[in-house]
């Protein structure tokens, strides 16, 4: 009898709100990752990429690096979608000029400009459910259109990322993929500043473990076109050293 | 079985949606001052439509005078059509209560008038007054003589109307006058006397009355058809005042409109949305559309943006979905490519959307420009997409 009432349940849930609304954990279709090509970012993931259908977010303090490292990203999703959206509501923060200097394809290359808030977060849900390849979200977002933007992305299996300062709650929430940046110093060439040094960890991580990280080179742009792939450098991490003070117990630097 | 047009009778619908003064004295009051309706235990104390309020109050004072709402009375009078339409092709329901189905041709018709009933029920929460005869004006005085819940189903017509007083037929005060003067006061005797020769008398409305007086119905039904324009409606009872009730609604609405345009192989160039409220005015928002909108998700996506901001001044009754305009849609099989990219042709048309909410500046296109300038803005040049 249990059973049966739950089969009704399950029935009527179905028939309100679709097939989509609730699945047998059995049939959850399996990760579906997007390789980005910056081999730092696709192991990071766990699963080889930037999920399909979901939001991800990239995270860090000013400075970091981030809208580079999603500059880089953006120009590899021009160059295998049809198209890539940029939203960008302050107007100066996204320059073409950046990823076209990474080969990105223009042609495939919109930029969104909402007036608000509120427009940014319908742009963002409207073009995830219409299919758009790739979104890049520059804003925050409304709180309301989060939960309509992961459904939006889930249906379509558009790929969102979302570039944020960090401690947005439910932006974390809405995330299943949240890769952080952080500053570790400025990389010197030729006695001009090339760019940042950051680590990219991965803080969250809904379809494999988190926890890893990786130290990369942001090499500002500069001179002939460099593709995407080759312009975050990541570097080999020099192991912390060992301070084995006398007599007391150890302790790294 | 004679007789093929089923008549039901209710109270005035502005009584019908009022159930709280069913078994009570009410009376009705049009924008005149005049009585417009009555219930019948009003109508026991001797208050007739077309009398003043005064007149009215003084005959029965215990009555509960209540103002006529026109726009709440048409809507009631609306869904009921809408019911009983998808009992038989040919329905017409008048404000005052009396409601008609044609059941020329209905396989069953007995499960039609059952059907009726049930609905003409629920609309006014009394059982109602069933009369069958071969047409609208014999049907409808069949039901005013038949008892509550009953079917009075009259085969000799001219037999049944001939004892009637010439009252109920539709004329005014001088004409049921001089009718009286000329001596006829049943209509039987009306229809012994021939429609040329009342005419002579009484006009056209002569040659009316006396048709009708012999069963011969030269008045058929006004029938209800729905929306002409391809839309999709949705009655709310109770009214609804929250946001996401609406959208569900929405989503439906737009679902089946969808399903309409894909039979018709359209798309939609304008649409337009309505939400009629409680005692307020109707409030509607279209939208002329660069790129016809043929899916469910695309319309909802337009609309849902609407109803996200929408502030209705009232709890809404009546949500309506239309697209008056359409456009062949004939060669975007947009469905062919979902989930891949393919659906640029939907990510074009979303673009197109929010563009003509919000103006063209917010989508562009990258053009190269000056690549070799040392100023960001002259590097690449932003065009509307």
């Amino acid at each position: 009898m249990p059973r049966e009432k739950l089969q009704h349940a399950i029935g009527a849930i179905h028939v309100r709100f679709g097939g989509h609304a609730l699945v047998h954990a059995a049939r959850l279709p399996a990760a579906r990752p997007w390789p980005t090509g910056l081999p730092a970012v696709d192991r990071l993931s766990g699963i080889g990429g930037l999920p399909r259908g979901r939001v991800s977010v990239l995270q860090g303090a000013l400075g970091a690096g981030k809208l580079s490292l999603a500059l880089a990203v953006l120009a590899t999703a021009t160059r295998e979608h049809a198209h890539a959206v940029v939203i960008d509501r302050r107007r100066r923060r996204f320059d073409p000029w950046i990823p076209d200097r990474m080969g990105a394809d223009l042609g495939a290359l919109t930029v969104v400009r909402p007036p608000t808030p509120a427009v940014a977060g319908e742009a963002a849900v409207a073009l995830a459910r219409a299919g758009a390849g790739f979104a890049l979200v520059l804003e925050e977002l409304p709180e309301p259109a989060l939960g309509p933007l992961e459904s939006a992305a889930a249906r379509s299996g558009s790929i969102v990322l979302v570039v944020a300062g960090g401690g947005e709650r439910a932006l974390a929430h809405a995330s299943s993929l949240t890769l952080e940046l952080e500053l570790l110093g400025w990389e010197p060439a030729r006695g001009r500043l090339a760019g940042p040094r950051s680590v990219l960890r991965c803080v969250k991580n809904k379809l494999a473990a988190p926890g890893a990280e990786a130290e990369l080179v942001l090499r500002y742009p500069r001179g002939p076109r460099l593709p995407a792939a080759e312009w975050p450098r990541e570097v080999e991490r020099t192991p912390a050293v060992v301070v084995e003070p006398w007599p007391g117990a150890s302790a790294a630097v | 079985m004679a007789g093929r047009v089923c008549c039901g009778l209710i109270p005035h619908l502005e009584l019908a949606r009022r159930p709280e003064l069913t078994g009570a004295p009410a009376v009705v009051g049009g924008g005149d001052g005049r009585v417009l309706a009555a219930s019948a235990e009003a109508m026991t104390a001797g208050v007739r439509p077309g009398l003043t309020l005064r007149q009215a109050e003084a005959l029965c004072p215990a009555a509960a005078i209540v103002d006529a709402d026109p726009v709440a009375t048409s809507r009631l009078a609306e869904r009921v059509a809408a019911q009983l339409y998808d009992l038989a092709p040919e329905v017409e329901v008048r404000l005052d209560g009396r409601a008609w189905l044609d059941l020329t041709g209905l396989p069953l018709p007995g499960r039609a008038i059952a059907a009726a009933r049930r609905c003409l029920r629920a609309a006014a929460g009394v059982e109602p007054r069933l009369g069958l005869a071969a047409g609208p004006f014999a049907a409808a005085l069949a039901a005013a003589r038949a008892r509550p819940g009953r079917l009075l189903q009259v085969e000799d017509v001219p037999a049944f109307l001939s004892p009637l007083p010439v009252a109920e037929l539709d004329l005014d005060a001088e004409q049921l006058e001089r009718l009286d003067l000329l001596g006829l006061r049943t209509l039987g005797a009306v229809a012994a006397l021939g429609p040329r020769q009342l005419e002579s008398q009484l006009g056209k409305a002569g040659r009316i009355a006396a048709l009708l007086a012999r069963g011969e119905e030269p008045l058929p039904l006004t029938p209800w058809r729905p929306l002409l324009v391809p839309g999709a409606r949705c009655q709310l009872e109770p009214p609804v005042d929250d946001r996401e009730a609406l959208l569900f609604v929405a989503r439906g609405l737009c679902g089946d409109l969808a399903g309409e345009l894909g039979d018709k192989g359209a798309g939609a160039r304008k649409v337009r949305v309505r939400l009629g409220g409680e005692g307020a005015p109707e409030e509607s928002r279209e939208s002329v559309v660069r790129h016809p909108l043929s899916s469910a998700a695309e319309l909802f996506g337009l609309v849902s943006s609407w109803l996200r901001e929408w502030r209705p001044a009232a709890p809404v009754t009546e949500v309506t979905v239309e697209v008056p305009e359409l456009e062949a849609a004939g060669r975007r099989q947009l469905r062919l490519w979902m989930g891949g990219d393919g659906s640029a042709e939907e990510v074009r048309a979303a673009l197109e959307r929010l563009q003509d909410r919000h103006g063209v500046e917010v989508a562009l296109a990258v053009r190269r420009a000056l690549g070799t300038s040392p100023l960001a803005g002259q590097r690449h040049l932003l065009v509307p997409a």
